[in-house]
């Protein structure tokens, strides 16, 4: 194939301007692909600490009804669905904890941890003491990391709940959990039997938080049980509508970004072969009387760009994975209970990232090869031997 | 009469319009016997060049009908213009247009590259071509390494590795100095008699043209002397 013969010499006989169009396309396949790893890792950790921090369904009360009184059969019915794992029934109030000359208005979730970790790991989430403690029904209270720092609180420490109409009762801290979410700062967890006597309400709660083998089928689920049963079943999807909506929109802007980047390096690809087919006016034209056809000279231009292309990309793919790594060891200097506790960039190296970078500037390169080689084709060969 | 003539052409016009109508070629008719080592003469601008690229099948004429083997070829699409200039036809230049970054065995090899050949066939071709033009010695040299005249005789085994019927010469020696000239002539005629190849070269210089078999003459277009040689 003379094409590639007479592509390859073109390229060789140019070498500094191939170096420089080769690394302008290494830097953006580099670029993109950090950028498509820090954001991938970005996105699962959202999505992890969404998933994994609360339940996947809550069922809330009917409309108009402020409890679910009969809530051990709609644990039973819902525990026999499909896809369902575990399910955590809760009494959710407003109260206010008081300690000393220190008081802090909270939301007291009263649970069964037994229950309340199959659907939601708190026990991962101990700063101090256990999660288990709240089996007992005693007047035991743990509380977020920034609620007990508030307070200037400790494990052992007596606090004092209050609501309007109801006398004020002690709790004695026995954990302390830490999410890195804003929940550090606003919850309290205590056993449910006590908080439902603490409201005097009997035994009712506010809902029930379900756990789900498959996170994507909540949207199906939930629809289900707030259609059979009547009351209000929210998946995880759609509490979070917002995030995940305003995370689609970046990503299109993300991808306004690679588009715009990889035609930057595309314009080099391009620059370099205008001057190829510029300084190789007449041999063009002798090729054409030799017999070579149009679609040969578009050919030779377009192996050009390509040839030039997926070396810049595989450097590319190298440098980016050298660079993302490196990212990925850095340790951020942030206190860990801020972003989700992380203390390192969240780097997720993926294979389809790279896939996918590789053939963005492959299509955006042959696309910039197409014009100077459209041109070549189009010469006549006349002119192009005389113009010498 | 197509099997005596290789070449018929039959009131050929060319006309470029450019806002003025310039007529390059006026109703030229030329027949070319197989084998012929024919001379193109004129002032310039008059049609010489022009009348060659025809016959080469690099343009396409106005009006008029040029016969290669008794094939129009003005009625050609361009693939097969492509494919009848690569077997037929052989290309030699003022200026030897070979590709700077291939050897002289590589450039030599170009034609055959280009028709199909395999690579160590049309090695061993073009190797056996540039010996005959005297270049055996040259073969790994580059076109910058290499004089005008050694680069002239590279585009000759270039024109002729195919073994073409026709081979056109556009004034092939006219960046050349007299003994280089020569010696390209002589070369010539010699690979002319030897392969039975029709020549057709337009030059300017009258004292090579006296040494062909026949000399046109073009003024303005037309064929102004059609005379045979005696050589």
């Amino acid at each position: 194939m003379f094409e590639l013969d007479v592509a390859t010499r073109h390229i060789r006989s140019r070498r500094r301007q191939t170096v420089f169009s080769i690394i302008a396309v290494s830097l953006a396949v580099a670029i993109i692909i950090i950028m498509m790893s820090m954001m991938s890792g970005m996105l699962s950790l959202m999505m992890e600490s969404t998933i994994e921090n609360q339940p996947h369904i809550t069922v809330f009360p009917k409309e108009n009804e402020d409890y679910i009184h009969l809530y051990h059969g709609l644990e039973k019915n819902i525990l026999d669905r499909e896809d369902v794992e575990a399910i955590s029934s809760y009494f959710q109030g407003e109260a206010a904890l008081q300690y000393k000359h220190s008081a802090e208005g909270v939301l007291l979730y009263g649970i069964n941890p037994d229950d309340e970790n199959r659907v939601v790991n708190r026990e991962k989430d101990m700063l101090a003491g256990e999660f288990a403690s709240l089996a007992n029904p005693g007047s035991r209270i743990i509380l977020g990391f920034k609620l007990a720092n508030n307070l200037d609180v400790g494990i052992g420490d007596t606090v004092t709940a209050q609501i309007p109409g109801a006398e004020p009762t002690d709790f004695t801290i026995t954990g302390i959990f830490q999410t890195g979410t804003p929940v550090d700062e606003t919850i309290a967890f205590t056993n449910l039997e006590r908080l439902q006597d603490f409201y005097g309400s009997g035994d009712v709660v506010t809902g029930l938080g379900v756990r789900l083998s498959d996170v994507y089928a909540a949207d199906t689920i939930a629809s289900r049980i707030d259609m059979e049963t009547g009351y209000d079943a929210v998946s995880w999807i759609e509490q979070n509508s917002d995030i995940l909506s305003l995370l689609k929109s970046s990503e299109g802007l993300v991808y306004l970004i690679y588009i715009i980047i990889f035609t930057i390096s595309g314009f080099g690809i391009a620059n370099i072969l205008i001057m190829i087919v510029m300084e190789k006016v007449g041999e063009i034209g002798m090729l054409m009387a030799m017999g070579a056809s149009r679609r040969s000279i578009m050919l030779i231009f377009l192996l050009e760009a390509g040839i030039l292309g997926l070396t810049g990309v595989m450097i590319g793919w190298i440098l980016g994975y050298v660079a993302a790594l490196a990212i990925a060891a850095i340790t951020i200097p942030i206190p860990p209970e801020m972003y989700f506790g992380m203390d390192h960039l969240p780097v997720e190296i993926e294979l389809k990232n790279f896939i996918t970078a590789g053939i963005f500037a492959m299509v955006i390169n042959t696309l910039a090869g197409v014009f100077p080689a459209r041109r070549a084709s189009r010469m006549d060969p006349v002119e192009a031997i005389y113009s010498v | 009469m197509s099997d005596t003539y290789i070449i018929q052409i039959k009131d050929l016009t060319k006309i470029f319009g450019n806002g003025v109508e310039i007529r390059a070629l006026d109703g030229v008719n030329l027949n070319i016997e197989r084998g012929e080592f024919l001379a193109i003469v004129g002032p310039s601008g008059s049609g010489k060049s022009t009348l060659l690229n025809q016959i080469g099948i690099l343009d396409t004429p106005t009006s008029g009908t040029i016969l290669l083997d008794g094939v129009d070829v003005t009625k050609m699409s361009d693939k097969q213009r492509s494919i009848t200039r690569n077997r037929q036809l052989g290309f030699i230049f003022q200026y030897h247009h070979l590709l700077p970054d291939f050897n002289a065995l590589e450039n030599a090899m170009m034609p055959l590259l280009i028709s199909g050949v395999k690579s160590s066939r049309a090695r061993e071709v073009a190797s056996l071509m540039l010996h005959e033009v005297g270049l055996g010695d040259r073969m790994e040299h580059r076109p910058n390494q290499l004089s005008g005249g050694q680069n002239q005789r590279v585009a000759i085994a270039r024109a002729l590795v195919n073994n073409p019927s026709i081979v056109i010469g556009d004034e092939p020696t006219g960046n050349l100095d007299t003994k280089s000239s020569e010696s390209i002539y002589e070369l010539l005629r010699k690979l002319n008699r030897e392969h039975k190849q029709t020549f057709i070269l337009v030059t300017h210089d009258e004292r090579m043209a006296a040494k062909t078999d026949r000399i046109i003459r073009l003024v303005d277009g037309r064929i102004a002397a059609n005379s045979h040689n005696s050589v």
